[in-house]
């Protein structure tokens, strides 16, 4: 005779269930709708496919191919800015996020130090920013979204520090006259500015590591260090461009990964250790490039002169 | 020196620059395709001053200067690589042919020297460029470098006329190729100019250099037709074999 009571139990358990779930997603639904309609007036391609994407979110659930295309098309775009022309009369306009999801986010990042790079973090954020606590969603990469602002800004922040730096000139170092040793120093000292802005964050920064090495993120992330390494030899006035762009660019972006590595471990006074080790590395980059550069000077000059013995002999070549 | 033979040809590729100059020349920039051989543009210092960046925004007309697209960058990037590409090459073509040609022939070694130089200049400029405007340079630098060396040490063992019909080749080729550049900026700044926008002096600039190029480039094809290039035998094989190469090369460099 417990049979008609479990029944009706689990009647209103599935009834207070359903009513519960459907209340989270009529919350899911009016978020994205808020944001989809903030979005759809800034009309950028990104965000109307992210709008729609949570649209459909709540009609048939199938949330992820949508966001595989926002991811897709996200990296497209930035694949086409990555080493394109740069204009000084008619710049780009480089913004790598919306306003919206600038406001959470900056609002977010003061929360990273006591929060980590972690979507709590971002709830704390939104709230802040004056957003529903659900409003992140529209960030597709999640606490990713996070840590990409930090290596976004920090790296378009780092013009600035080095025009301090270096006493105003900092920006397009297109001064002729630098001597190699002179950019080699320049490099040292841009690469630690870079290095003393994960200060703030460091540490939450393995964490933060952890998470860029996800498979799903491992390419974006690399191609932020492409950038960085990049952002740092412009700004170091290094104005080679032949096959050394290539080599110096993927050198750099080795070094500076390890070194910013071996600095979430480092509690040294001021982070000298990671200063001590970043120099050691830079030291060695540049003994194996000058080996190298003195064999191919080596070669070229030996064959120069066997050619020039043989046309002195009277050979036709 | 003009041999009667070749006449018709010079004057033919004259014919065919005076058109694209008439063609392309707009009221904005004047054209400078009239400068001609031995012009006083060869001095060591071809590089023009920056123009130092945020400086010239002063003057306030209309609407300002609109942003570049992602497809007018993506432009820009291909074209400055494939130019320091051809450049590079060119430089390399001409170190390559001058010591066999200059044992034959001593009367040619200023004539040689002269389109080095000017070939060394562009490559700076170029270069200069690139590294200004953060464009990644072409990968393929070293295998370039290695083609064209062979090339133009290859058709230097050949002889004379084979030597200077590789250059009228190249620079047919090259020529044409400035010329497309040139049409596709000059479309951007009519653009730019019939919706009310300003532009910008590194464009103006961009196109001054690339017409100045150009005409240095055309000013060698000539050089290379006085010099007997269409004595070469066999003349169209050279020529279309280097011509096929070169067009390939641009294509590979705009790419990779």
């Amino acid at each position: 005779m417990m049979r008609p009571s479990s029944i009706s139990l689990r009647r209103s358990a599935r009834q207070i269930l359903f009513s519960s779930v459907s209340s989270v997603s009529t919350i899911r639904a009016a978020a994205p709708v808020l944001t989809a309609a903030t979005h759809r007036s800034l009309s950028t391609s990104t965000s109307t496919s992210t709008g729609s994407g949570s649209g459909c979110t709540c009609a048939n659930g199938s949330r992820r191919p949508q966001v595989k295309q926002t991811q897709k098309l996200q990296q497209q775009q930035q694949r086409q800015h990555r080493n394109a022309y740069h204009s000084y009369d008619h710049p780009s306009s480089s913004a790598a996020f919306t306003p919206v999801e600038e406001s959470i986010l900056s609002a977010a990042y003061q929360h990273v130090p006591s929060h980590g790079f972690t979507p709590s973090a971002l709830a704390a954020g939104a709230r802040d920013a004056g957003y529903l606590d659900i409003s992140p969603t529209i960030l597709p990469e999640g606490a990713f979204a996070l840590i990409r602002y930090h290596l976004v800004k920090q790296r378009e922040e780092l013009a600035a520090r080095v025009s301090e730096l270096f006493g105003g000139e900092g920006h397009v170092g297109a001064r002729p006259g630098l001597s190699e040793r002179e950019i080699r120093g320049r490099v040292e000292a841009v690469t630690w500015a870079r290095l003393s802005a994960n200060a703030q964050v460091i540490g939450r920064w393995q964490e933060a590591l952890a998470i860029m090495a996800q498979p799903s993120y491992v390419p974006l992330s690399l191609k932020e260090l492409a950038l960085l390494s990049d952002e740092i030899l412009f700004l170091a006035g290094d104005s080679s461009v032949d096959p050394s762009w290539y080599t110096k660019r993927a050198s750099l972006s080795t070094i500076y990964a390890a070194a910013e590595l071996f600095m979430t471990n480092d509690h040294s006074p001021e982070f000298m250790d990671t200063r001590a080790f970043l120099n050691r590395r830079l030291r060695e980059v540049n003994e194996v490039g000058g080996v190298f550069r003195n064999l191919r000077e080596w070669v070229g000059f030996t064959a120069t002169a066997g050619v020039n013995v043989l046309r002195s002999k009277g050979v036709k070549i | 020196m003009l041999r009667p033979a070749t006449r018709p040809a010079l004057a033919a590729t004259r014919q065919v620059r005076q058109c694209a100059a008439r063609f392309f020349s707009s009221p904005a920039s004047p054209d400078t395709s009239s400068s001609h051989v031995h012009s006083p543009s060869t001095t060591p210092k071809a590089n023009p001053v920056p123009p130092p960046p945020n400086s010239k925004s002063s003057t306030s007309s209309s609407k300002g200067k609109k942003p570049l697209t992602a497809e007018q960058r993506a432009f820009l990037s291909s074209a400055l690589r494939v130019n320091q590409a051809g450049e590079l090459a060119a430089t390399l073509i001409y170190t390559g042919q001058t010591p066999p040609l200059v044992t034959r022939d001593p009367s040619l070694r200023p004539l040689m020297k002269h389109m080095y130089d000017q070939e060394a200049a562009h490559l700076r400029t170029f270069n200069d460029l690139i590294y200004r405007h953060r464009v990644r340079p072409t990968a393929l630098y070293p295998l370039w470098s290695v083609m064209a060396t062979g090339l133009g040490w290859g058709t230097a063992m050949l002889g004379k006329e084979a030597a200077m019909a590789c250059t009228e080749a190249v620079e047919t080729e090259i020529g044409g190729h400035y010329n497309a550049q040139i049409r596709k900026l000059l479309e951007m700044v009519s653009e730019w100019e019939a919706e009310g926008y300003e532009v910008g002096a590194e464009f103006r600039h961009l196109i001054n250099t690339l017409r100045r190029i150009r005409d240095e480039e055309l000013e060698h094809l000539d050089h290379a037709v006085e010099h007997d290039a269409q004595k070469a035998e066999p003349h169209w094989l050279l020529t279309g074999v280097i011509r096929a190469g070169c067009r390939g090369a641009i294509w590979v460099s705009e790419r990779v």
